[in-house]
């Protein structure tokens, strides 16, 4: 009787084990959570690799091509469509894919559920002579070492 | 005279219908743990009724499938106005990993109107809570828009 006494007055004083949490801050979760999607679109090179292993298809890539040759690349993560599975997270060779620990994913219309981002992939620099040109500088060259293997043969 | 009375205890109580249309069961079981003590959200006044006719909130779960479409849009047609669907993880919206399969006749916005969207799967029961407080919100001024 005793030791049931002494836990219902000990109870008596102690905090409730429910959680507060409308009235103040969401607690934080786990260490290693998968919450939303965070996008850095500087880190990213535009592999398609996410694109590939996301088995709900939940994103969306636009490319625009712009009139220098550089591609405007915009991703786009649905939240509602996303499983969590942070495949995308692990097949990013560049970690530009990374799964937050925010969880609080809620919304009233589809745009409180986008993540996106936009980067600009630059066109490779264009190569200082045409194929014509490095033919024919080849050309030249083997003819000045023939001429020269010739001489020297004469002479 | 009464319709006063009546309008502010039933937004200090809304009640909870749970549709599951073919869910996995993981955002089920959140749901009901937003009800056991360690969350409690009947403390909220929140309260899971078994009938869609007493409902104020409807939950709906699980990517649409083929065998709960007639039943879901049955249930729906049953829950009195005003009204606010809640959805609850990435299935509703969406489809999930089911998109595109023959059993899925989704989304939740082909058969009805969707107030509050929970992202997750499954969702946090905090993040449940979160949504459940912004869709009484949505029903109070529901409410007072039909009495206008």
């Amino acid at each position: 009787m005793l030791p049931y006494l002494k836990k219902a007055v000990t109870n008596l004083f102690k905090k409730p084990s429910t959680e507060a949490f409308p009235a103040g801050d969401p607690p934080k979760a786990a260490e290693g959570y998968r919450g939303r999607i965070h996008y850095d679109p500087t880190k990213c090179m535009n592999c398609g690799m996410c694109l590939r292993v996301c088995a709900p298809q939940c994103m969306h890539r636009d490319i625009e091509k712009l009139e220098n040759g550089d591609q405007k690349v915009t991703f786009t993560f649905d939240m509602t469509s996303c499983t969590f599975c942070a495949m995308c997270a692990d097949f990013c060779s560049s970690h530009a894919i990374t799964m937050t620990d925010d969880y609080m994913i809620v919304g009233t219309k589809l745009e409180d559920f986008l993540v996106t981002g936009t980067m600009i992939k630059k066109a490779p620099p264009k190569p200082k002579f045409t194929p014509e040109q490095i033919a024919e500088m080849k050309a030249k060259a083997e003819a000045a070492k023939k001429a020269k293997a010739e001489a020297a043969q004469n002479g | 005279m009464f319709e006063k009375l009546i309008d502010n205890s039933m937004a200090k109580s809304p009640w909870i219908f749970h549709i599951n249309a073919g869910s996995c069961n993981g955002c089920d079981i959140e749901l009901v743990s937003v009800l056991t003590p360690r969350y409690d959200a009947e403390r909220l006044g929140f309260r899971l009724t078994g009938t869609p006719r007493q409902a104020d909130i409807v939950v709906v779960s699980g990517p649409i499938t083929l065998q709960t479409r007639d039943r879901l849009v049955r249930t729906l047609a049953q829950v009195p106005e005003p009204r606010v669907v809640v959805s609850l993880g990435s299935c509703p919206r969406s489809g999930n990993v089911f998109k595109g399969s023959y059993a899925i006749d989704g989304p939740l916005e082909k058969y009805t109107h969707v107030d509050v969207s929970v992202g997750g799967c499954t969702p946090k029961p905090e993040a449940i809570i979160a949504a459940l407080a912004k869709a009484t919100e949505i029903l109070k001024e529901k409410r007072k828009e039909m009495h206008k």
